[in-house]
């Protein structure tokens, strides 16, 4: 497990006079951490970004706490404010720029954005309000194996691998299967081993009675109610639905105890046995420039309660549609604007998810600028060269699912609802073409 | 306002732990459902209610006794079992449900750094309580759908405190018999404390199961849990005990919460101690209903696994929890096993046999369409 101990962290004001304190926190924490010169270097340089931004943005100086945490395989740098007493649009990634004037390129968030990971926008009662920047280690990538003799798959036995096995497996991944079918993360053997060791991954392997390695899956929490898993991998002889079986299985089990209610399925193979997911839906996503439909498989851990959600009329028929298809009981309130006073400006947070060339929309506050501040962000968005832009509400927020008529006019369909995420479920959109 | 700063007041266990989410009740759930009726088929309870004498104390329960505090000890109650096991009372603790038994027993021998033993596969609530206290749960796998004793003993290090054994096991319905929990019970020696949870002992007819209570005599390392919610149907009430010797159980004592076992269920248990006849119609129900519903998964086409204990295990060619809704919409609940690490399992509580007839037509068309599915 992620030794919470270890956070580093730095509270200031957010006054450029404390700029050389910044960066010199956050390049020698980041080296402490494990990163290589390159990467410690581009995270300081978000942190510039980033201070000096937030310093414009605050006017008068305003406490603001910096946490280094150890990811193990990345450094996460946290700028976190306890209560926001100042203008919260600085959270806006089209923040302080007009278009003709410095040009979209020029705007702080952004720049931050480009040389990290990942980055999000958040807003929660627990964690304050804050950017997150995420710059993960650099790995040698993998040689693909493949072994002459396939193991025969006879008496299998379930567990964690140890760091050779590990490693041998994400090889044998590597050697036999499409990369289109396992995520990024899994080319990198040594990112493979600090990822388990940080505890945000799982890996699970099969044995043979001989030792010999028959497949395996892999898996990371997102959040506290969602498990995403990858696979199953298997490495005998094609067409063995069993070992399959008995990895999903052995996986399900292994998280069935945890907090996550849903476990979802983002790469499955060939050798997924039908009848453990149900397909939520497929969202065509743009990788390497090329169009690929994405299925979202999903199972419930725990018998589902049932739950109200907020629906707008314009999403009404939707998920009416996607409940009844899943026998997903729940309560449709629903909602509209009906010329209540509003704040003058939103917030939308983002997501950015680089290997993925991604990035996640969602409403953190509401404003009667909702409309053209979207309009903003996509545009953007897509000047930065982002392929896959996604919207996402919770059903448990009212404000949220009020601001259809907002995302629809900018141009994105519901797609997905995937249950209890949140408050309630998610409802994911996606750009029309 | 104060914001309270929860990150530094919760500990690092804690922050872990996932809180238990019961079901909503009954009528939530239907209205959410959007059914009129709904078959309870997912805790074992007893189909055929509390015994008569039960129900008869508490229909004629004064409101005015609700003001007066009940026994803090369940004196009565102890006094009545001490007799019918031949124990002294002082060997007797009552909690609010044998829930709360086994919270009282971890907390009395556990601290940072020890364990707890059981299996992987069986009733939760001894590792909830472990994880949720701080402390290590072991988990054996079962071998053959049983208790691994061996597996069991090979996991016992110098911080072992309890081993927990589900006798006879939800979900699986197997049991040691008294060979096998005696062998088990001299490998230990008295090292550990050794818990036999008896929840549903009054289904099992083997002459073979062992019955604890009289091998406490022998091993005074051994604790046992009894419950009046299942055979005596007072599930709702809240009411069961532990039993173990003397020194054991003055130690069990000092954990234990006094006045939680509240007086209506104190009575209404009294008056079903010793009502045989109710186990007598119980269990005949049991088995006939348990039977029936066999033979009509096996009609299905569905794998099962049943031993002693109301309730039957059945394995479904799709995920148990997507079942779980479309029964839901059917007016049936019954039990998902994701959680008990038995994927696409269902358990099902036997039931009255409209129930029965109603879950095995409900799960007959629920796995006829199967569209959703992949
Ligand atoms: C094996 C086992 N032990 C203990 C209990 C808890 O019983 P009580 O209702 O007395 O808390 C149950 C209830 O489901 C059970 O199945």
């Amino acid at each position: 497990m992620q030794d919470r101990k270890a956070d580093i962290v730095l509270s200031v004001g957010t006054d450029m006079k404390f700029l050389p304190l910044v960066l010199s926190f956050t390049e020698s924490s980041s080296r402490i951490f494990g990163l290589e010169d390159r990467d410690a270097l581009k995270l300081t340089l978000a942190s510039e970004e980033m201070f000096a931004y937030l310093c414009g943005m605050t006017g008068e100086a305003r406490p603001v706490t910096l946490t280094m945490k150890n990811g193990f395989y990345y450094a996460l740098l946290r700028f976190a404010f306890d209560n926001i007493d100042f203008d919260p649009r600085a959270f806006n990634l089209t923040a302080n720029v007009s278009p003709d004037e410095e040009g979209l390129g020029e705007m702080g968030l952004l720049i931050a954005s480009r040389s990290v990971d990942r980055m999000s926008i958040f807003h929660d009662p627990l964690e304050g309000t804050g950017i997150y920047l995420i710059k993960e280690k650099t790995y040698p990538e993998v040689e693909p194996w493949k072994s002459e003799e396939a193991p025969d798959g006879e008496g299998l036995s379930y567990g964690p691998p140890d760091v050779e096995d590990l490693k041998m497996f994400v090889r044998s991944i590597a050697g036999r299967y499409d990369p289109f079918v396992y995520p990024q993360d899994l080319r990198y053997p040594g990112k493979v081993v600090d990822m388990v060791a940080s505890g945000e991954y799982g890996v699970l392997t099969a044995t043979d009675r001989k030792g010999r390695m028959a497949g395996g899956m892999t898996w990371r929490s997102t959040g506290t109610s969602t498990i995403e898993c990858y696979g199953p991998y298997v490495f005998v002889e094609k067409g063995r639905q069993d070992v399959g079986e008995g990895l999903v299985a052995a996986l399900i089990s292994t998280v069935a105890r945890s907090e996550a209610i849903c476990l979802m399925n983002r790469y499955p193979t060939a050798e997924l046995p039908p009848g453990y997911f149900e397909k939520l839906g497929t969202i065509d996503f743009v990788l390497k420039g090329e169009r690929r439909p994405w299925d979202f498989l999903f199972r419930e851990l725990k018998e589902d309660p049932g739950c109200r959600v907020y629906a707008h009329a314009g999403m009404e028929d939707f998920l009416k549609t996607r409940y009844k298809r899943h026998f997903l009981a729940r309560e449709i309130v629903p909602v509209k604007y009906e010329g209540e006073r509003q704040n003058p400006h939103s917030v939308f947070g983002a997501r950015f998810q680089h290997s993925q060339n991604l990035v996640v929309l969602s409403p953190l506050w509401d404003g009667a600028d909702a409309r053209e501040n979207l309009a903003r962000h996509i545009e953007v968005l897509k000047a930065e060269g982002i392929a896959n832009i996604l919207f996402r509400i919770d059903l448990g927020h009212g404000w949220h699912a009020r601001l259809y008529p907002v995302i629809e006019a900018n141009g994105f369909v519901p797609s997905i609802v995937i249950p209890y995420q949140g408050k309630a479920d998610w409802l994911f959109f996606t750009l029309r073409d | 306002m104060f914001d309270v700063p929860l990150n530094k007041l919760v500990p690092e266990y804690i922050k872990k732990f996932e809180a238990y989410i019961p079901s909503r009740p009954d009528p939530e759930l239907m209205r959410l459902y959007k059914v009129d009726h709904l078959w309870r088929l997912n805790n074992n309870e007893n189909p055929l209610g509390p015994p008569e004498g039960s129900a008869r104390v508490i229909a004629e329960f004064p409101p005015k006794r609700a003001s007066i505090y009940p026994s803090g000890d369940s004196w009565y109650l102890r006094v009545k079992l001490a007799e019918k096991f031949d124990l002294d009372p002082d060997q007797i603790v009552f909690g609010n449900g044998a829930n709360e038994a086994i919270a009282f027993v971890i907390k009395a021998f556990c601290q940072e750094g020890d364990n707890i033993i059981t299996a992987d596969k069986t009733f939760a609530v001894y590792e909830w309580v472990a994880a949720f206290s701080g402390f290590e749960a072991r988990l054996v796998p079962l071998k053959d759908f049983g208790f691994d004793d061996e597996g069991m003993l090979g996991r016992i290090d110098e911080r072992t405190k309890i081993l927990f054994v589900c006798n006879p096991n939800n979900p699986t319905g197997t049991y040691w018999d008294e060979a096998r929990l005696r062998r088990f019970l001299d490998r230990v020696a008295g090292r550990q404390i050794v818990v036999v949870d008896e929840a549903y002992c009054e289904f099992v007819e083997a002459d073979d199961y062992p019955d604890a209570m009289k091998l406490l005599k022998e091993y005074p390392n051994l604790v046992t849990f009894r419950t009046f919610s299942k055979m005596y149907g007072l599930a709702g009430l809240r009411i069961g005990y532990l039993a173990g010797s003397r020194d054991v159980v003055d130690v069990i004592r000092r954990t234990c919460i006094v006045y939680s076992v509240n007086g209506l269920a104190q009575e209404a248990a009294l008056a079903a101690i010793g009502d045989d006849d109710h186990v007598v119609r119980t269990r005949r129900h049991v088995n006939a209903e348990k039977a029936y519903l066999l033979e009509e998964l096996a009609n299905l086409g569905v794998e099962t696994h049943a031993g002693e204990g109301c309730y039957v295990m059945a394995r479904l060619p799709v995920s148990d929890t997507l079942v779980y809704r479309q029964l839901m919409a059917k007016g049936v609940m019954i039990r998902t096993m994701t959680g008990f690490r038995f994927p696409n399992w269902i358990r099902v509580s036997i039931g009255v046999h409209e129930a029965m007839e109603d879950f095995v037509r409900g799960l007959g068309e629920t796995l006829s369409d199967r569209e959703a599915t992949l």
